[in-house]
């Protein structure tokens, strides 16, 4: 019975090639959203779409998941053939990208400044998604920093968890030296095939890759220059634990190697998945540059939501990003419970889930940490190459390593991005 | 007393050997440990298999658990299945008929016509994508399978690999053919198929392995959940922030079978195939 439906499915398919015509075309009512990660951005996108329908049942939501490189890739090439009609409602675009999706495909994306109330988000998450004046998304997860520490081993070499607050990067190398004599633990796991410490650095201090206006800002940067040496510092005084490539970085610090992790707020659910550490673990707002401009406050990494200017749903795409995105405080105290995301909306802090305390931190309220952080987060202009310029800088990590002088290394990146860019 | 040869003479008798054996069992290891590392992770958690454990653990049922409960398998399997064996049906069918064609017949243009085919091998896919997107577009096939197999059909590639087969068909059978009165299509389906069947084998084994690890061109085409096929699926498992490598191990052994599954089948014909076109 069961091989002769298979059979007949098979026939059906091969003979009259009937279902393979069948498109799936979208509905009226249905809003299509592409984007990636399963258990995070659809997942949470499932629990907004059902939100919706329960008040709006005219509204259905469509979520397909990609991989993140094949949603950029699809969406790269529908806007570039111009075939409006093969992309989604709703898309999920990595902030680091925005800017060249929004400036590369004008009027592609819906304007939603007038419509949504952007003075309740963070403001660097409204910065990096606006072009001459007009808002372009509905900013969604920050990556907003966060300095954890393994009070345990802090305390082996004498130090209160007072003493990490809002410190510099120089006495952060000091502290390390003393952990590392007295406890054997490297200061920190830092992977130098990645810029992103670079960029968590860098931001701390208000500057980016590109000035206001987009140009490139590589020899004259000074937070960057101060980011390089501050790597450089770290490299010389052997307070790291060397990791090449990510699942390796994370090992450092779940193996209980390193004494401190400096990284975005959504590695918080990796740190307390480690259960038998629990309660040794510290968060501080990240030590600064100590130049002028750096405070405590960066971000890595973050993504928000954008609507097809195309989109037959476009009112309704609208619609529902406001008012879950935008006003729904309950929903950000679930995303952040059961799926550890923290948003860019100013007001969920007022929620019950941003107001406990976490035993796992030894009864801190880290998320009222987290969310004093995130309002400070300097914004910057991403620009439309953020990546390319990345991929210089990267391939010149390993020469700090090897003692270069920054000013030449800061010169050479300059001249690589360049070559890149034009 | 049995005489024991000098143990010179053994020693240069034995070495070539052994440095064969040893030489082949690197490359076996190089070529087998991602299989069995693919093996080993599915039976781990995420957790080990960062850590870098290489034995089996006990995570087996709870991937396979979630890897369901993540995937609707049975769609995507008859997705991707459909494509493939349609595809290869379609693409033996017009590309045999084709190297077939310009073998057999002889024509003033032919070689600058097979040239030509030839040509399209030089130009990368990334190139045709966009255009052949818009296509799709204007013909209304995106997020339809068709969209993947129309590009395909006529292959480069298959239609040389038949010709350079096509060279060792003796034309004797196909004269004397002539002579008892055959058409040129019942040439082609009564005696060039079945001599020619360790080709039409070998050809089988490469479409379909190219069709089902097909990637690129399916996922720019398809657009919702309903018609995506196992390779895209695979990748976007991978692509989690924090992704679940035991979930990803499984569908990549899920979707690694079929393909051995038709290579051990068909490993023999394959061969076979493989060295009929050389000669």
């Amino acid at each position: 019975m069961y091989h002769r439906t298979i059979l007949s499915r098979f026939a059906a398919a091969a003979f009259a090639g009937a279902s393979l015509f069948a498109s799936t075309a979208a509905f009226a009512g249905e809003v299509t959203i592409w984007c990636w990660d399963p258990n995070f951005n659809v997942a949470i996108m499932k629990e907004a779409g059902a939100r919706y329908t329960a008040k709006h049942p005219e509204t259905t939501f469509n979520i397909v998941d990609f991989a993140k490189a094949d949603v950029e890739q699809k969406l790269q090439t529908a806007l570039s053939s111009g075939t409006t009609d093969a992309l989604p409602d709703i898309v999920l675009i990595e902030d680091y990208g925005a800017q060249k999706y929004l400036q590369s495909f004008p009027g592609a994306f819906a304007e939603l400044s007038g419509t949504v109330d952007y003075s309740g988000f963070a403001p660097y998450k409204v910065q990096l998604m606006t072009v001459d004046g007009k808002v372009y998304g509905m900013p969604f997860d920050s990556g907003v920093t966060g300095f954890y520490y393994r009070k345990d081993y802090l305390e082996q070499a004498g130090f209160k968890p007072a003493d990490v607050q809002d410190i510099t990067w120089d006495r952060f190398i000091e502290i390390g030296k003393q952990v590392e004599e007295k406890t054997g633990k490297k200061m920190m796991g830092l992977d130098i095939t990645d810029a992103g410490f670079t960029r968590i650095l860098m931001q701390s201090a208000g500057q980016w890759y590109f000035d206001a206006d987009g140009n490139l800002n590589i020899e004259n940067n000074t937070a960057l220059k101060a980011a390089l040496e501050t790597q450089q510092k770290i490299l010389q005084a052997g307070v790291y634990k060397p990791s090449s490539g990510w699942t390796e970085w994370v090992g450092s610090f779940t193996s209980g190697d390193v004494a401190t992790v400096t990284t975005g707020v959504w590695i918080t659910g990796t740190v307390k998945a480690q259960a038998d550490q629990a309660g040794k673990w510290g968060v501080a707002p990240i030590p600064s540059l100590g130049i002028e401009g750096a405070g405590h406050a960066s971000n890595l990494g973050g993504s928000s939501w954008y609507v097809l200017e195309s989109s037959a749903e476009k009112a309704d795409a609208i619609a529902f990003l406001n008012e879950t995105y935008a006003k729904d405080i309950d929903f950000y105290q679930k995303i952040l419970t059961e799926r550890g995301a923290v948003g860019s909306l100013m007001a969920a802090r007022t929620g019950d889930a941003y107001m406990k305390a976490d035993d796992f931190f030894g009864g801190e309220k880290v998320w009222q940490n987290f969310s004093d952080w995130l309002s400070k987060v300097p914004p910057v202009n991403y620009g439309i190459f953020t990546n390319e310029v990345d991929t210089a800088v990267t391939a010149h990590l390993p020469s700090l390593a090897q003692g270069a002088k920054v000013d030449e290394v800061l010169k050479e990146i300059q001249s690589q991005a360049e070559g890149q860019i034009q | 007393m049995t005489p024991t040869p000098a143990p010179s003479a053994r020693t240069w008798r034995f070495l070539p050997a052994a440095s064969t054996y040893i030489a082949l069992s690197i490359a076996a290891f190089v070529s087998l440990f991602p299989f069995v590392w693919m093996l080993i992770s599915a039976t781990n958690t995420s957790i080990d298999i960062i850590k870098g454990k290489t034995s089996f653990g006990d995570a087996f049922s709870t991937n396979v658990t979630n890897f369901f409960t993540l995937v609707d398998v049975p769609l995507v399997f008859w997705n991707s299945a459909k494509v493939a064996i349609l595809t290869t049906l379609l693409t033996i069918a017009v590309s045999s008929l084709a190297g077939y064609g310009f073998e057999m017949f002889r024509s003033k243009m032919r070689d600058h016509i097979y040239s030509l085919v030839l040509l399209t091998l030089m130009v990368p896919f990334a190139a045709l994508m966009i255009p052949l997107f818009m296509m799709m577009g204007r013909a209304g096939l995106i997020n339809t399978h068709v969209a993947i197999l129309l590009p395909t059909i006529a292959s480069a590639f298959i239609i040389f690999y038949f010709r350079q087969s096509t060279k060792a068909f003796p034309t004797e059978l196909r004269d004397a053919a002539k002579v008892d009165g055959l058409k040129e299509w019942q040439i082609f389906l009564y005696i060039y198929v079945p001599v020619m069947r360790s080709t039409f084998a070998a050809a089988f084994v490469i479409v379909f392995m190219t069709s089902w690890n097909n990637y690129l061109w399916p996922l720019i085409v398809l657009q919702s959940n309903e018609t995506k096929t196992i390779t895209l699926v695979v990748s976007s498992l991978a692509s989690a922030y924090y992704p679940d490598f035991g979930v990803v191990m499984i569908g990549t052994i899920l979707a690694t079978l079929p393909t051995l599954l038709v290579f051990f089948i068909m490993q023999r014909q394959f061969v076979a195939g493989m060295l009929g076109s050389v000669k």
